[in-house]
């Protein structure tokens, strides 16, 4: 009979919200601590993707947006990086203005593709880190400690539906300059050369020809904006702007933000490329 | 037939929310939790050289029934009184009304929470910071909504903010969302960042000079939010019957509303 | 993961396919030619379903050769696309459709023009410059976009092939045991000697 009386004399959704939840909702800055809201099932991670995931579930009703092309190289000046800039959520185009380099730092750079959201989060939390190891140790962070906090807390979400593929750049006294592709599955690796996204295939292609490590500066960022431009043109899911940056010893400088049309113009009639493309109707 | 329409607990058993009734005892049955809803509707906001417009419609929607002809999806943040005739920023969201309505109440609580603490408004830009934290928080139990948060910057420009629904945010010059977003963007595009217009005259074949961007004026702005919804009502079942923009000025928050057709 | 190129010039066009015969995880035979003559101056190369591959490639061949004993006149590589197109999309609505892929490289015998043409098994059919069919146009396309001009001669055609085939070997994570090259010019086909013992590292 007591337990009868406890069960109906309790209000049914005490817990909901604790009173801390309830202050943490109203705090005007974060919380560090990383809490994140769970849908009350038992397998929320089968329930995100049922309603996210429009690989799975072609009719999910939360559209997140995906499709990309970005690369990242390096070279004896320093570290290109370039990506396009359309966010695409199913066969809309969300926006050809996304900006898919992501300033961590003055002199760390990171790349966004999957989830736009997941990328900008956590390179943004990425970026407090650093600055922490910056106040902590009185010197800046190696990009391969930098990247290996990014991979660690990735992979400590793994199964969640996290979606990033992303690549830091940056160059220190220590290291020189250093490039790492991590993504959402855990993986972490150094390397010379990365295109990360639907139209990486198309960037490599272009990439892959010419890419040599005693490139000239010029030389170099031709060759990333071309990659870019290769990938725009084959793959759908990739289009807008070419974002530009060249990362370097004493910090990152951005070359534009260009749009690819008129390029792509220019460079079909000035250089003869792109001959697949015709006026004549065959 | 009756009591499928009924609001009448009696005639219907009990109203469960989520459309799913517990199963007694069982705790660990989970199938069928589907907590969302489309409410439809659309919303669009343009940011001018020292003004913001944010405008929603008012029509709220399950399926093709109606809710109601006023529910407002655009909300001012922050202020200082009941009214909120104070405040500087504006919100709209779209999607899941009742998502929506408690995403709004949360960033008005930070809102002001923050002014309590700080003693200053806060500005468009950190406030915009805070909402893409606040999407993300609920990144593995997202908000259906689609939001859009406006206001002025610190040189007194205007400034939009678009999200998707786990809070990746860019500014923009304008952005339309919800049900028509399909039908209102192409056109802003073409209307506001002057997408694919060039000059007369000038240029041959690919060599076309674009026409050159100039911010447009307000009353021009008024116009073409209200030219977009009224198409928007003509070819899509979830928009009509109202109106809500809000234009936000260094003297204020201005309120428009404007009935649309509501069939 | 076979590999079907194809690169027009301005007096020639060349047709590459790989070498490996794969069924499941095995590599049954390292040095299978996936063409076929069709007359002096078409090949055809193609991919797909086994079986399904060589049948209507060498069906094709026979009507092909036997259009050209009948008439006393080869048919042109632009005739021969379209009847291949044809028999591709009366097979599709059959009870059993050929389920092959192809490229079809030719010059014309009157008018010594080059040209290619882009087939699939939904029996689409495109005149192209350049072409390549499965995972090689992901990583092709972008190359000859790039670097193809309509007036290359031999040798700049080469040169581009290898690039692509490069790339191929540095990207795939399948060996493909190389690519058989062939040529055809005014003079007919030829098979191309084709060095595929380089080993492409990713840099």
């Amino acid at each position: 009979m007591d337990t009868l009386v406890a069960r109906y004399s309790q209000p049914m959704f005490e817990k909901e919200y604790s009173e801390e939840d309830q202050l943490e909702l109203c705090q005007p800055t974060p919380s560090l601590s990383l809490k994140f809201a769970m849908p009350p099932i038992a397998q929320p991670s089968a329930w995100l993707r049922a309603a996210t995931d429009d690989h799975a579930n072609p009719n999910c009703p939360i559209k997140i947006a995906h499709g990309t092309t970005t690369l990242a190289f390096r070279f004896q000046g320093g570290i290109i990086v370039a990506t396009d800039s359309r966010a695409t959520a199913g066969n809309w185009i969300a926006s050809q203005t996304v900006k898919k380099v992501i300033e961590i730092n003055n002199c760390l750079l990171g790349t966004m593709a999957g989830g736009a959201a997941d990328c900008q989060y956590w390179l943004a939390y990425l970026g407090m880190q650093c600055r922490l190891h910056e106040l902590r140790h009185k010197r800046r962070i190696s990009v391969a400690a930098a990247s290996k906090i990014l991979a660690n807390l990735v992979y400590s979400y793994k199964g969640m539906g996290l979606s990033m593929g992303t690549m830091c750049a940056g160059v220190t006294p220590q290291e020189g300059p250093a490039l790492y592709y991590i993504d959402s599955d855990g993986t972490r690796l150094s390397g010379n050369l990365f295109c990360v996204g639907s139209g990486q295939t198309f960037a490599y292609g272009v990439l892959d020809a010419e890419y040599r490590y005693d490139l000239t500066e010029k030389e170099a960022l031709e060759l990333g904006s071309r990659s870019i431009l290769a990938a725009t043109h084959r793959d759908a899911y990739s289009g807008g702007f070419i974002n530009l940056y060249h990362v370097k010893e004493d910090g990152w400088v951005k070359h534009g933000f260009s749009d690819t049309n008129p390029i792509f113009w220019k460079t079909k009639l000035e250089k003869g490329e792109f001959s697949n493309v015709t006026s004549e109707l065959v | 037939m009756a009591a499928m329409f009924s609001q009448n607990p009696l005639m219907n058993g009990p109203n469960y929310s989520f459309n799913q009734a517990p199963t007694t005892a069982s705790g660990n049955k989970q199938h069928g939790f589907y907590p969302y809803t489309d409410n439809g509707g659309s919303t669009l906001a343009i940011s001018g050289n020292d003004f913001t417009i944010i405008a929603g419609d008012t029509r709220s929607t399950s399926g093709y029934n109606i809710n109601t002809r006023y529910a407002p999806k655009v909300f001012k943040i922050g202020g200082t009184t009941d009214s909120q005739d104070d405040a500087t920023l504006v919100l709209s969201v779209v999607g899941f009304a009742a998502d929506g309505h408690a995403l709004k109440e949360r960033l008005d609580a930070i809102v002001k929470m923050y002014r309590y603490q700080h003693g200053k408004p806060m500005s468009v830009k950190a406030c915009a910071q805070r909402l893409s934290t606040i999407l993300y928080g609920k990144r593995f139990f997202p908000y259906y909504v689609t939001a859009i948060l406006g206001g002025l910057d610190e040189d007194g420009k205007g400034a939009v903010y678009s999200y998707d629904p786990v809070g990746s945010y860019e500014r923009e010059q304008c952005r339309a969302a919800g049900a028509a977003a399909s039908l209102i963007m192409p056109f802003l595009d073409n209307q506001v960042n002057f997408k694919n217009q060039y000059m007369p005259g000038i240029g041959e074949g690919h060599a076309l000079a674009e026409r050159e961007k100039i911010p447009l004026p307000r009353n021009e702005v008024e116009d073409l939010v209200k030219d977009a919804f009224d198409s928007a009502v003509e070819r899509h079942i979830e928009v009509g019957d109202g109106l809500l923009m809000m234009i936000i000025t260094k003297d204020g928050i201005e309120e428009i509303f404007k009935p649309l057709k509501k069939d | 993961m076979e590999v079907l190129l194809g690169i027009t010039g301005k007096d020639f066009t060349l047709v590459a396919a790989s070498k490996a015969a794969m069924r499941g995880a095995t590599i049954l035979k390292a040095s299978d030619d996936k063409t076929r003559a069709l007359n002096k101056h078409t090949l055809m190369a193609f991919s797909g379903e086994a079986g399904d591959t060589i049948q209507f490639a060498e069906y094709i061949q026979a009507n092909a050769q036997l259009y050209s004993m009948r008439n006393n006149i080869d048919l042109s590589p632009s005739a021969v696309a379209h009847f291949v197109r044809g028999e591709l999309a009366s097979s599709l609505r059959s009870r059993k459709p050929y389920n092959v892929n192809l490229l079809l490289g030719g010059v014309d015998p009157i008018t010594d023009k080059p040209s290619l043409y882009w087939l699939d098994y939904l029996a689409s059919l495109a005149p192209l410059p350049y072409a390549a069919h499965g995972y090689a146009q992901y990583y092709c396309l972008s190359i000859l976009d790039k670097h193809h001009h309509p007036d290359i001669d031999y040798e700049q055609g080469l040169k581009i092939l290898r690039m692509c085939t490069d790339e191929l070997k540095r990207r795939l994570p399948i060996d493909f045991k190389g690519m058989l090259v062939k040529v055809i010019t005014k003079d007919g086909i030829k098979e191309v000697e084709y060095d595929d013992e380089a080993r492409i590292a990713c840099p």
